[in-house]
C-alpha cells in the first residue's frame, strides 16, 4: 500500500521529502477515520449489551437499531459550548485532553490487522507498545490536576495509582510469550501461532493479561478512578463539549487497542482457515471486546484498597511464577518429549 | 566461567536472602537477635572459608570484567572482620531503637556484597554499581533509628549528596569511555598508555577523583562525613569509617594504580593538594570537636590523609603500607566505635564530656578507650605507631620529604587532641555511680580489637609480610 | 538526521530550561516529562531503539508520574511558589556557565577515536547478551539494588505500631 501511495504520487511529480510527508499524513488521517468509527460502533455496542444485560431496549430510534446514535452524540457534543472554570491550572488544563489522545493515536501503525496489512513493522514492536501506553497516565494526572477540584485530583491519583501498578503484572504477563518467540516483534508473534494459539500455553498468562487490562482501561469492577456514588466523574469532571469527548475517544481507542493486543498475543492474531486474515482478526476483536463489556455489566466495583491488594500480592507473585515455569518449560521440554517417546 | 571467584559475594547474597525470608515466616526472627547470632556464624564461617581460597593466582569470572586477585581477596577478608565486629556491636545496642532487627542484619550482609563488588570489580559498570549497592543500603542502615531526628537527616544527607556525587562520578566514566571506546580496566590502560592527552582526559581524572573522593572522605568532599557520622546508629558509623571507606581505597587503588597509571603527572598535583588540605582541615577541626562521633569523624578524615601519602608515594612500598594501615585502622577504630557503643548503651549519650571519670565506672571501658586512642594517635608499641612510621618513610623515599614532614607536625597535633580525650577519661568525676554494664558480645569486639591492635604493635612482621606480598602481586 | 538532531536538542534545551525556570513544582515535573522525551528522540537518531522505548517506560511511564504523585500528596502552601530559586542564583549559574564553558571548549578540542560502529540490526538481542554474559555481575548487583529499594521503602515508609 504505501508503495502504491509513493508511485501514485511519482504520477504526480511529486518524490522526496515532500512524499514521505504527505504518505504519513494520509496514514495519519486513515489511522484517526479507523479508530473514530470504530469506537462509534464500540459506544452503540457498549450500550446495546449494557441494556440487554440490564433487561432494557437501548438505543433504538437513530438509524437501524439506532446504529447512528453515536454519530448524532459526537455532533451534539461538537456543538456544545468549551468551558474553563476560572481556578483552573490554564495550560495543563487545556493540554490535557490533547495529550491524551496521542499516545492512544500512536500505538495503532504497528498493530497486524491482517497477513501484510500492518503499517510499520517494528523489531521492538511490543516495547513500543508498552512504552507508548505507559504515557497515558500523563494526560489523566495533568487533567486531575489542572482541574483544581478535588473530585478531579482524587480521581486522577487513584487512576494513576492504578495504572502503574497493573502495568506491572501487564508487561509480565507478555514476558513469558517474548521467551517461546524469542522476537519483540508483533508479526513474529502472531506468525508463531500459526499451529498453536498462544492461549493455550499461557493460560495463566492470559488470565493475568485480562485483569490487568481491565484495571489499566479503568473499566468495571476496576473502575474506581471515575465512580460515580464518590467521585462524580473523576479526573473529567470539569471537562466539557469536545473536551469531554476527546476523553471518551481515547478511553475507547485504548479498548479497542488493548483488544488488539490480547488477541495478537494470546488468540492467534489474525490466523486462522477459510475467511481472508482481516476478518478474522476483527472477528477476534470484537470477541475481545464484548468479553470486556460482559465483565463490565456483571460484576460490581472492587473495594480501593482490595484492588492494590489483588494487584501487588496476588497478580505481581503470580506472573513471576508463570515467567519462572514459562523458562523452566523451555528448558525441559526437549528433555520430557525425548522421554515420553 | 569461575564459581569460586564469585563464591564470597554469593555467600554473602544468599545468607542475606535467607534472612529477610527467615524473618517472613518467623515473626519473632525479626524482633530478636537471631539474626545478628546467624549473621555472626555465617560471617566467621565465610571467613574461615576465605582463606582456603587460592590468593596466590588471579582468578576471573567469566571474563576479565571481574576477577578475585590477592589484592580483592585480601580488601573481601578485611571487610568481612568489620561486617562480623558490626553485626557484634549491633545485638545489644539496636535494641531500644527498633523492634524491627531482622532486617538490619540482612541489609549489612548487602552492603558487604556491594563492598566486595567493588573490591573485585575490573570493569567500571560494575564498579559503579557494587558501589550504589553499598551506599544504598547504608543509607537505609543510617535511618535506621527512625523515631531519632538526627538519624534521619544523616540519612537524607548522605542520599542526596551520595546522588551528587555519583552524578559526577558517572560524567567522569562517560568521559573516559568517549576517549576510548572501553570500559575494562585493562583495555582502558592499553588505550591509554598508547595515546596522547587530552583536556577532557583531565577532566575526566578530576570527576573520578572527586567521585571516589566522596566515598573515602576526601577534604572538599568530606562534608557529609561528620553529620552522618554523627546521626547513624553507632555500629552503623564503625562500618561507614571502616568499611566504606576500605572499600572507597581499594576502588581508588585500581583505577589510580592501573587505569591512570601514564598519567601520573597529570594527577599527582591534584592528590598532593587535596593530602594537603585533607591533613590540615581533619586535624585542625577535631580540635574543636565536643561531640565523640563527630570528633572520630574529623580523626578519620585526617587519617584518609596519611593514607594518601601511601598512594602519592606510587610505589609497591607505599601500596604495602596502605594495605598494612587499613589493617591497624580498622582494629583502632572498631575499638573506638565499639566504647562508643557501649558507652551510649549505658549513658545515653556520646559527647566527650561524658567520658568524664569513666576510670571510675568502669576500668576495662577505659582502657580499651586508651589503646584505640593512642593507636589512632600513632604512639608505640601499639600498631598505629608503626603504621605512621611505613607510610612516612615510604613517602620520604620517593622525595616527599616535606609532605611527610607536614604530616608529622600534624600528627603531633593529633596526639595533642587524642591525649585530651584521654585526660577527661582518666580524670575528672562522674555523676554515674553504678559500675557499666557492657554485654559480652561488645566485650568480645573491644578485647579483639584491643589485642589486634597492641599484638600488630609489638609483632608486626606477618602483617607487613602479607601487605607486602600482596602489593608484589598487584604490581 | 542533522536538522532532527538540533530538533531534538532544541526541545530538550528549553523543556530542560523550563523545569529549572518554573516556579510551580507541577509544571516543572511536567515539563521535564518532555526533556525525557526528547532524550528518548536522541536515542532513536542513535539507532538505539531499545534505549529510547526503556527511556520512555521508565522515565516518563514510571519516574515522572510517581515524581509528579509524590509533590501532590506531600506538598503544603501555595503550589504557584512552591519551586522558587534560592539565594545562591546568580553563583549558581555563574558556576554553571563557567563549567558549561571549559566542558565545551574540552569537547570541541578533543579528537575522539574511531566513530562508532554501525549498531546491529538487532542490537535488543546484542543487549541481552551482554546483560546476561559479560555484565553479569552488574546485572544482578542491580536486581539486588532494586530489592534494597524495594526493602527500605517499606522499612521507611511503614509506622512503628
Amino acid at each position: 500500500m504505501t508503495q502504491f501511495l509513493f508511485n501514485f504520487l511519482a504520477l504526480l511529480h511529486i518524490t522526496g521529502i515532500i512524499a514521505d510527508v504527505i504518505v504519513i499524513l494520509c496514514y495519519f488521517v486513515f489511522i484517526l477515520l479507523f479508530i473514530i468509527i470504530n469506537v462509534m460502533f464500540i459506544v452503540w455496542l457498549e450500550r446495546r449489551m449494557s441494556a440487554f444485560f440490564q433487561e432494557r431496549l437501548g438505543p433504538n430510534r437513530v438509524g437501524p437499531f439506532g446504529l447512528l446514535q453515536s454519530v448524532v452524540d459526537a455532533v451534539k457534543l461538537l456543538g456544545k459550548e468549551v468551558i474553563r472554570p476560572t481556578a483552573t491550572d490554564k495550560w495543563v488544563f487545556l493540554l490535557a485532553p490533547a495529550i491524551c489522545f496521542v499516545p492512544a493515536l500512536l500505538l495503532y501503525p504497528i498493530l497486524p490487522f491482517g497477513k501484510g496489512l500492518v503499517l510499520v513493522n517494528l523489531n521492538i514492536g511490543l516495547l513500543y507498545f508498552v512504552a507508548i501506553s505507559s504515557t497515558t497516565t500523563i494526560s489523566i494526572i495533568m487533567a486531575g490536576w489542572g482541574s483544581n477540584n478535588k473530585y478531579s485530583l482524587l480521581g486522577g491519583m487513584r487512576t494513576v495509582a492504578q495504572m502503574i501498578s497493573y502495568e506491572i503484572p501487564l508487561i509480565f504477563s507478555m514476558i513469558g510469550i517474548i521467551m517461546l518467540v524469542g522476537s519483540l516483534n508483533l508479526v513474529d508473534i502472531v506468525n508463531a501461532q500459526a499451529r498453536l494459539w498462544f492461549i493455550h500455553v499461557q493460560p495463566l498468562a492470559f488470565m493475568i493479561f485480562l485483569i490487568a487490562s481491565i484495571a489499566e482501561l479503568n473499566r468495571a469492577p476496576f473502575d474506581l478512578p471515575e465512580a460515580e456514588q464518590e467521585l462524580v466523574a473523576g479526573y473529567h469532571t470539569e471537562y466539557s463539549g469536545m473536551q469531554f469527548a476527546f476523553f471518551y475517544l481515547a478511553e475507547y481507542a485504548n479498548l479497542f487497542s488493548l483488544s488488539i493486543l490480547g488477541v495478537t498475543l494470546f488468540l492467534g492474531g489474525y490466523q486462522g482457515p477459510f475467511f481472508p486474515s482481516w476478518i478474522w482478526f476483527i472477528g477476534k476483536v470484537y470477541a475481545m471486546i464484548m468479553v470486556y463489556m460482559w465483565i463490565r455489566w456483571t460484576l460490581p466495583r472492587i473495594r480501593m484498597d482490595k484492588m492494590m491488594k489483588l494487584n501487588w500480592k496476588f497478580l505481581i507473585p503470580l506472573s513471576l511464577f508463570n515467567i519462572l515455569a514459562t523458562g523452566f518449560m523451555i528448558k525441559a521440554w526437549p528433555t520430557i518429549q525425548q522421554w515420553m517417546r | 566461567m569461575n564459581i569460586s571467584a564469585v563464591s564470597l559475594e554469593l555467600a554473602s547474597l544468599s545468607l542475606g536472602l535467607l534472612t529477610i525470608i527467615l524473618g517472613l515466616i518467623f515473626p519473632s526472627f525479626r524482633s530478636k537477635n537471631t539474626g545478628g547470632y546467624l549473621a555472626i556464624m555465617g560471617l566467621i564461617s565465610m571467613l574461615i572459608g576465605s582463606l582456603y581460597l587460592p590468593a596466590s593466582n588471579t582468578q576471573t569470572f567469566i571474563n576479565t570484567f571481574y576477577v578475585q586477585d590477592s589484592l580483592a581477596l585480601f580488601f573481601k577478608q578485611l571487610f568481612i572482620v568489620v561486617a562480623i565486629f558490626v553485626n557484634a556491636m549491633s545485638l545489644r545496642y539496636l535494641k531500644p531503637y527498633t523492634k524491627n532487627r531482622g532486617d538490619y542484619f540482612a541489609l549489612t550482609f548487602f552492603a558487604l556484597t556491594g563492598m566486595m563488588i567493588m573490591a573485585s570489580a575490573a570493569e567500571f559498570i560494575t564498579l559503579y554499581i557494587g558501589l550504589e549497592l553499598m551506599t544504598f543500603t547504608f543509607v537505609l542502615l543510617t535511618t535506621y533509628k527512625k523515631q531519632d531526628l538526627k538519624s534521619g537527616e544523616a540519612g537524607l544527607k548522605y542520599l542526596l549528596l551520595s546522588a551528587i556525587s555519583s552524578g559526577v562520578l558517572l560524567y567522569g566514566l562517560s568521559l573516559i569511555y568517549g576517549l576510548t571506546g572501553k570500559l575494562d580496566f585493562s583495555a582502558i590502560s592499553t588505550v591509554f598508555s598508547i595515546g596522547s592527552v587530552s583536556p577532557l582526559l583531565v577532566w575526566a581524572i578530576i570527576m573520578v577523583l572527586s567521585g571516589l573522593g566522596f566515598k573515602i572522605a576526601l577534604v572538599p568532599f568530606h562534608m557529609w562525613t561528620p553529620d552522618v557520622y554523627e546521626g547513624a546508629p553507632t555500629p552503623i558509623t564503625a562500618f561507614l569509617a571502616v568499611g566504606s571507606k576500605a572499600a572507597g581505597f581499594v576502588a581508588f587503588i585500581r583505577v589510580f594504580f592501573h587505569v591512570f597509571a601514564p598519567f601520573t603527572s597529570i594527577f599527582m598535583p591534584l592528590l598532593i593538594t587535596l593530602t594537603v588540605l585533607t591533613l590540615l582541615i581533619g586535624n585542625l577541626i577535631a580540635l574543636a570537636q565536643t561531640h565523640l562521633k563527630r570528633f572520630l569523624a574529623y580523626s578519620s578524615i585526617a587519617h584518609v590523609g596519611y593514607i594518601l601519602l601511601g598512594v602519592i608515594a606510587y610505589s609497591k612500598l607505599g601500596l604495602s603500607a596502605i594495605l598494612f594501615y587499613l589493617m591497624l585502622y580498622l582494629f583502632a577504630n572498631i575499638g573506638a566505635f565499639a566504647g562508643v557503643t557501649a558507652l551510649v548503651i549505658n549513658t545515653g549519650h556520646d559527647r566527650i564530656s561524658d567520658l568524664a571519670g569513666l576510670w571510675k565506672c568502669s576500668p576495662f571501658l577505659s582502657v580499651i578507650f586508651l589503646i584505640s586512642l593512642l593507636s589512632l594517635a600513632g604512639i608505640p608499641p601499639t600498631a598505629g605507631f608503626i603504621g605512621k612510621f611505613y607510610l612516612f618513610t615510604e613517602a620520604i623515599h620517593q622525595g616527599y620529604l616535606w609532605l611527610a614532614a607536614l604530616a608529622l607536625g600534624l600528627s603531633l597535633v593529633a596526639v595533642y587532641y587524642y591525649l585530651m580525650v584521654i585526660r577527661t577519661l582518666l580524670s575528672g568525676t562522674s555523676e554515674e555511680t553504678q559500675p557499666f554494664i557492657i554485654p559480652f558480645s561488645l566485650r568480645l569486639v573491644m578485647i579483639v580489637s584491643a589485642a589486634m591492635t597492641i599484638g600488630i604493635g609489638i609483632w608486626p612482621g606477618p602483617f607487613t609480610d602479607l601487605a607486602l606480598n600482596i602489593a608484589q602481586s598487584f604490581y | 538526521m542533522i536538522i532532527l538532531f538540533y530538533l531534538f536538542s532544541a526541545i530538550l534545551l528549553a523543556f530542560a530550561l523550563g523545569t529549572v525556570i518554573s516556579t510551580n513544582l507541577i509544571h516543572s515535573a511536567l515539563l521535564m516529562m518532555g526533556s525525557f522525551f526528547a532524550v528518548a528522540g536522541l536515542y532513536l537518531l542513535l539507532q538505539a531503539d531499545y534505549l529510547a522505548m526503556v527511556q520512555i517506560l521508565v522515565y516518563v511511564g514510571a519516574i515522572a508520574i510517581l515524581l509528579v504523585f509524590g509533590v501532590m500528596l506531600t506538598r503544603k502552601g501555595s503550589i504557584e511558589e512552591s519551586n522558587l530559586p534560592n539565594r545562591y542564583k546568580t553563583i549558581g549559574l555563574v558556576t554553571a556557565l563557567g563549567l558549561f564553558g571549559l566542558l565545551a571548549r574540552s569537547i570541541t578540542y578533543t579528537r575522539f577515536p574511531s566513530p562508532p560502529l554501525e549498531s546491529p540490526p538487532q542490537n535488543i538481542i546484542a543487549i541481552a547478551q551482554a546483560f546476561l554474559l559479560q555484565y553479569i555481575v552488574a546485572f544482578e548487583a542491580l536486581g539486588i539494588l532494586l530489592l534494597i529499594a524495594i526493602l527500605g521503602a517499606i522499612l521507611i515508609g511503614k509506622e512503628p505500631k
